[in-house]
């Protein structure tokens, strides 16, 4: 019987002392305390059975672990840990392992007599309820178990208590009739450790959708938390509205989610921007972001990861790629339960948002660069008003922008491709990487820019493009102190590549000489994602490009 | 096939042996026989569950090796083995060795890439659902039938259907089998899981089978059966209740109103007898004018009091309008052969015709 000294003490004497103490889980107390401590246990559980699995025969078993018979007794009695997840395996396989084949003693004897009846207790016939007995003979005599019973039984219990909760809607004139607070109250922490069991889902629903009158909330946070836990690791899946109203009731949830989001996002390696877009989705919070109030929580959790990361690219693409789902979701929802574009949005310019919210696809592509040209002209005023921005101002303002990535990507584009005044769009696009200006800094990116833009305009057109010819933009990006220059010029020369006509012929080396010998390939490797989505997405792109693309996104994804 | 016939007429004379104490004498290596064995008719049951001539003469066959009611039926067969494993974890003639191998068995993950017995997974998740039903039983709100004894209702119609769709109409045991049944219950009880049962029914809840999804009829074929199946169960029980005066009686008086006002609604024969029944309740009421009302001539006899009466007649007019009116005509009727008497306290019928009429 080797014991291996690695496993960490099991520690008795506390779960013990707990499982005393919750008795078999009547006061709303111990009820709470249970679920709290339901994953530890079942750990605990877990790391029993492993450890009696070599163990042979009750008196063994006591001889190592004194309070086990105790233990294990008094769990059997809790049906919150019988209910839970998988504590009632774990539970069981440790009452078999001690179970003796040849009992040497009348101690052993008792024992196994003991452990048959908890396991009656939990499979057949128990004194939980009083006339379980003639139950148990009625249905033995149809031919039926306990589980074809039992099977029955919970969902009857769960179709009538919906039954209950959903024909009470509150009504202010007749209390006596709708359910009352604390029962609803009761139901949902007798739910914690159901939450996992598939019978459950119509009440899970029933219960996130439920209203009753009191302006508090009447679900138990532990309930909330716990639904929460359980749908963001796909063990459960419930409709859109119940996740919705789940989040809406308790913003841990909402947070914890978007957190998770995140978390994921950011650990997957991006290959492409659908993968992000899916992963998205599936998380439901563009769709719960219809409603404002959601919307607000996860803007601002997006804000403070952008900021933490100083503004990663990563972070900035995931934002975009959000904030582009959310308005597709928003623009399918129906007209009626629109909340105007002010609840999302109520500190800023409401024109400029407007103009933001505006999605590419909506207009023709010919009215695009006008567009910018507005955008840029109201960021213009909105910012270089001395009266009114401050740096927060500033801050917010630039973010507004920021989650509408697509039309500055848009604008680079723009900027080379379309006939135009550039003075407006230059602007925006220097706004993007450079929102500040007490040092002019922003003045001065302009004039870099600027200069870089003529030279590349001037070999647009030319189909016979050698790496030479780039030669002086390309040492202006690596002579840049300032990384945000840096960022900009990169940004439009790469703009300049994908969409030039002799740009495919230097394409590849040039982006490989730039960001082998600055710090701009995440960047660049982001813009390129963004454009194949905006590609893909809009069926825009001629075939050369895309096909230059994809070659320049493979050869991104071997070195990163 | 005959071999498989043969062997599967062994199922009850083994559940039979799990239940008793003749196991005392078994081991470990009899245990995994008998296990085995469990497997192999759930093994058959699946095979053969989609072809009804099999499944049909496989039911016959297990009818035939069983002389005392109610015979299992071909869906018996696939639980064989929880049926067996849960019978002989009760059985406390089980010696330890064979016990051991029986927790091990049924419980314990089997060890990777052995065939497993029945499922551990299956007997966990009826641990956990028991832990539901204890913690979801909140006390509940009057009204609409208990969870339980649905649950028992439920499981008795599924196994009154599969008896129907096997034999059809007309086999002889079947009475004398339900009656057994239902009187290993209690009586308040057994009224209460008929009478949910014969509510069941009339809601056409024809898609709740027994648990194990067996009703595979094919399409319309076996949606019409099941109708007419179904009509044929309802009458089955239906001839138990009204079969005896006494027993219907003290269903009539342990039932609440407005539940045998909903089944009468539903079936004729229920409304006809129970208004008859009310009729002779009421008849033995007679007026105390000390008190100023209606009282029991005979203060033991298992009869209703005059509220109790008046409650259960409006109960039956809340109902559908047909209902409604049979029972409007039925106490002007009686009032009409009482003397049609238009003051209070002359003749009950009257009285309960003004109450009900408000």
């Amino acid at each position: 019987m080797a014991q291996d000294t690695t496993v960490p003490k099991l520690n008795f004497e506390y779960w013990l002392d707990k499982a005393v103490e919750w008795g078999q889980a009547t006061t709303l107390e111990s009820q709470k305390d249970v679920c709290l401590h339901l994953p530890q246990l079942q750990e605990f559980l877990h790391q029993l059975y492993e450890t009696l699995k070599d163990v042979q025969g009750s008196v063994a078993a006591i001889q190592q672990f004194p309070l086990i018979g105790q233990l294990l007794g008094r769990l059997c009695w809790n049906p919150f840990v019988i209910g839970y997840d998988e504590s009632q395996k774990a539970l069981m396989w440790c009452l078999c392992c001690l179970y003796s084949s040849e009992p040497q003693n009348p101690v052993e004897v008792k024992a196994n007599s003991w452990i048959c009846s908890l396991l009656c207790h939990l499979l057949s016939s128990s004194e939980w309820e009083s006339n379980e007995a003639e139950t148990n003979l009625f249905i033995s005599t149809l031919g039926y178990t306990s589980a074809d019973y039992y099977g029955h039984l919970v969902k009857n219990m769960i179709f009538s208590l919906v039954a209950e909760l959903r024909e009470n809607p509150f009504n202010g004139l007749n209390i006596q009739r709708s359910v009352s607070a604390s029962r609803v109250n009761a139901v949902s922490i007798c739910c914690v450790p159901l939450i996992t069991l598939p019978d459950l889902t119509p009440l899970l629903e029933t219960l996130l959708l439920y209203h009753g009158g009191s302006p508090k909330e009447i679900l138990c946070p532990e309930f909330l938390e716990a639904v929460n836990e359980a749908f963001l690791k796909k063990k459960i899946s419930l409709p859109d509205s119940a996740v919705c109203s789940l989040w809406l009731r308790h913003s841990p949830s909402l947070e914890k989610a978007t957190l998770h989001l995140l978390d994921q996002l950011v650990s997957i390696q991006l290959n492409s921007l659908e993968e992000v877009a899916c992963v998205i989705k599936d998380s439901l919070l563009p769709q719960a972001a219809s409603h404002p109030a959601i919307f607000r929580v996860v803007n601002e959790i997006f804000k403070n990861a952008l900021l933490e990361t100083d503004g990663a690219s990563e972070v900035m693409t995931i934002i975009q790629v959000f904030t582009q789902l959310f308005l597709e979701a928003r623009q399918n929802q129906n007209e009626q339960h629109k909340f105007p574009l002010k609840a999302y949005f109520p500190c800023h310019h409401q024109p400029l948002v407007r103009a933001l919210l505006r999605r590419p696809s909506e207009l023709p592509t010919t009215s695009w660069s006008q567009h910018l040209k507005n955008i840029s002209d109201m960021l213009k005023a909105l910012v270089e008003d001395t009266n009114v921005s401050s740096l927060t101002d500033l801050f917010e303002t630039w973010y507004l922008v920021t989650c509408f990535g697509e039309w500055l990507d848009i604008a680079a584009e723009q900027l080379l491709k379309a006939t135009v005044q550039p003075d407006a769009l230059l602007w925006l696009l220097a706004f993007y990487y450079c929102p500040q200006n007490e040092n002019q800094q922003r003045t001065q990116a302009m004039v870099e820019v600027q200069a870089v833009y003529n030279h590349l305009m001037m070999l647009f057109s030319c189909t016979d493009l050698s790496l030479r010819d780039l030669e002086a933009a390309v040492h202006r990006i690596m002579g840049t102190e300032q990384c945000w220059n840096q960022h900009l010029m990169t940004d439009l020369l790469t703009n300049f590549l994908l969409f030039s006509s002799g740009g495919h012929l230097v394409a590849q080396e040039c982006i490989y000489h730039i960001t082998e010998t600055t710090d701009t390939s995440k960047e660049v490797y982001s813009l390129l994602l963004r454009t194949a989505y905006r590609f893909k997405h809009h069926g825009e792109g001629n075939q050369r490009t895309v096909k230059l693309l994809n070659e320049l996104l493979q050869k991104f994804t071997l070195k990163v | 096939m005959a071999a498989v016939l043969g062997r599967v007429a062994e199922l009850p004379a083994l559940l039979a042996l799990s239940r008793s104490a003749l196991v005392r004498h078994w081991d470990a290596p009899a245990l995994d026989r008998a296990l085995e064995w469990a497997r192999y008719f759930q093994h058959v049951h699946d095979r053969f569950r989609a072809r009804p001539q099999l499944r049909e003469a496989l039911g016959r066959r297990l009818r035939r090796a069983q002389p005392c009611s109610p015979p299992l039926g071909f869906s018996a067969l696939g639980r064989c083995p929880e049926l067996l494993g849960l019978a002989l974890l009760e059985n406390r003639a089980l010696p330890p060795a064979a016990c051991r191998r029986l927790l091990r068995r049924l419980l314990l993950p089997p060890p990777p890439g052995a065939g497993a017995g029945p499922e551990p997974r299956g007997l966990a998740l009826l641990a956990r659902r028991k832990a539901a039903a204890r913690l979801l039983a909140l006390p509940r709100r009057p009204g609409g039938t208990e969870p339980r004894v649905r649950a028992e209702a439920q499981l008795l119609l599924g196994r009154l259907r599969e008896e129907e769709a096997q034999e059809g109409a007309g086999a002889a045991g079947r009475p004398r089998w339900l009656c057994g049944v239902l009187e290993r219950l209690p009586p308040p009880r057994a009224f209460a899981v008929v009478a949910a049962a014969l509510a069941l029914l009339g809601q056409g809840s024809g898609a709740e089978g027994a648990g194990d999804g067996d009703r595979d009829g094919s399409g319309q074929d076996g949606n019409r059966a099941s109708a007419a199946g179904d009509g044929c169960i309802a009458g089955l029980l239906l001839s138990w209740l009204l079969g005896n005066r006494e027993r219907f009686s003290a269903f009539c008086l342990c039932l609440p109103g407005s539940l045998l006002a909903s089944l009468a609604g539903h079936y004729s024969q229920l409304s006809r007898s129970y208004l008859d029944l009310l009729t002779g309740w009421g008849s033995h009421l007679h007026y105390d004018p000390l008190q100023g009302r209606w009282v029991k001539s005979c203060l033991e006899k298992a009869e209703l009091s005059w509220e109790e009466l008046r409650e259960r007649f409006s109960c039956l007019c809340q109902g559908s309008a047909l209902l409604r009116e049979q029972t409007q005509a039925a106490l002007k009727l009686l009032k009409t052969r009482d003397g049609d008497f238009k003051v209070r306290g002359l003749s009950v019928w009257t009285d309960l015709l003004m109450e009900v009429e408000e």
